[in-house]
């Protein structure tokens, strides 16, 4: 499969760091496809410049700024996410990611006011996260990233395709156990692809 | 009451900019003080880079990156955040805003052990966040509403134990009209002008 691998972790020593890059050699050792997004690493700015702002309707030119991000999403068959969860949302590296590359004529269409999603040549979503706080304060908040990935992202793929959701909660009250079932689990999650 | 007003959008002459005018308006009809803090006209860099991830858990104050931001937010008695919903959240310069000046001894504080982190923006007793949306009030809350939650739960956590929350949004800006957005306007000043 084409499998597109996001990840957005700044420092490479992290646990988040760690599952990409296993996820990463597991992914290529299965036999797939695997196109890299490091974010961090291609110094991408996540912010959508005023120019950006203007023309975000406008089908013909509103990808040119980010044209290779786009083309590599539209060849995919599968995202895999790789990042922390801060702040119950996504560190804004990848926030700005979502906000520039999933453009009207890219990820959806706009008919008479309404939004038509389109991604459908991905065909399989599977999100890796860390939070800092524990699944009931975060279940509190309201989960944003999770509520995000199971609906809105599920909505804008091949209808009916399958999105996993892996989480490990309470990072700050991990060990080295905790974070090592979590791997495992990660491994299997990768092994379904 | 020391109202921090936090505007986020790329272009001056939108309607977002419309809106932060409303709300500021109305806040200053109330007799609130405003303290307008505009994060693209400042230039604000959201990315959050390895040596503050590193420092972030041990964070102090006096090495806060951003003192002036860190100094306006401790001085708030209210916050008004003005932006517009893209993809059901915050745009990433004002998530990344949150990421890199709420941080560990100016907003909470982490326990040595277990339990929660405690917070110290106990002084916040007003929380509102005045949006557009393109997607509709019911995919907006099937969704979940995500920018409305990561603030008015997630921040709101870090504030006074009675801080009131507000919440406006104007739904499908695709298909708004003169009359829709003039009305929003009217009911974002109005509102605001009886905090």
């Amino acid at each position: 499969m084409r499998i597109l691998l996001v990840h957005a972790h700044p420092v490479a020593s992290s646990f988040n760091a760690s599952l990409f890059r296993m996820s990463l050699d597991r992914l290529t050792e299965a036999g797939h496809e695997v196109d890299v997004i490091d974010l961090y690493q291609d110094g991408f700015d996540p912010v959508m410049s005023e120019a950006e702002r203007l023309t975000y309707h406008d089908t013909a030119i509103n990808r040119q700024p980010v044209e290779d991000y786009v083309e590599r999403l539209l060849a995919a068959q599968a995202l895999v996410l790789v990042y922390p969860v801060w702040n119950y949302g996504y560190p804004a590296i990848l926030k700005g990611w979502f906000d520039r590359v999933f453009l009207p004529g890219v990820s959806f269409g706009l008919v008479g006011g309404k939004v038509q999603p389109t991604l459908h040549n991905i065909e399989k979503i599977l999100v890796v996260t860390s939070y800092g706080g524990s699944r009931f304060r975060s279940w509190l908040m309201g989960d944003p990233p999770r509520k995000i990935a199971n609906r809105m992202l599920r909505a804008t793929i091949k209808p009916g395709a399958p999105v996993t959701y892996l989480a490990h909660y309470a990072m700050n009250l991990s060990t080295p156990e905790t974070r090592q079932a979590f791997m495992t689990r990660v491994e299997r999650a990768l092994d379904k692809i | 009451m020391r109202i921090l007003v936090v505007f986020c959008h790329p272009v001056p002459e939108s309607f977002c900019a419309a809106v932060r005018d409303a709300a500021i308006s109305g806040l200053e009809k109330a007799g609130h003080e405003i303290d307008l803090l505009d994060l693209y006209a400042e230039g604000f860099d959201p990315v959050m880079p390895a040596d503050e991830r590193r420092r972030y858990n041990e964070m102090k104050l006096a090495d806060h990156p951003f003192p002036d931001h860190a100094r306006r937010l401790k001085a708030a008695e209210g916050l008004i955040f003005v932006y517009p919903t893209w993809w059901y959240g915050l745009p990433a310069m004002l998530k990344g805003w949150l990421d890199r000046v709420w941080t560990g001894d100016l907003t909470f504080e982490i326990p040595d052990g277990p339990g929660s982190i405690r917070p110290l923006m106990t002084h916040v007793n007003l929380l509102g966040v005045i949006t557009t949306c393109g997607a509709p009030r019911w995919w907006s809350y099937v969704v979940g509403h995500p920018g409305k939650r990561t603030i008015l739960r997630g921040m709101r956590a870090l504030c006074g134990k009675r801080c009131r929350r507000v919440f406006m949004a104007h739904y499908m800006m695709d298909k708004s009209t003169p009359q829709t957005r003039a009305t929003y306007l009217a009911a974002v000043e109005k509102r605001l002008s009886k905090l």
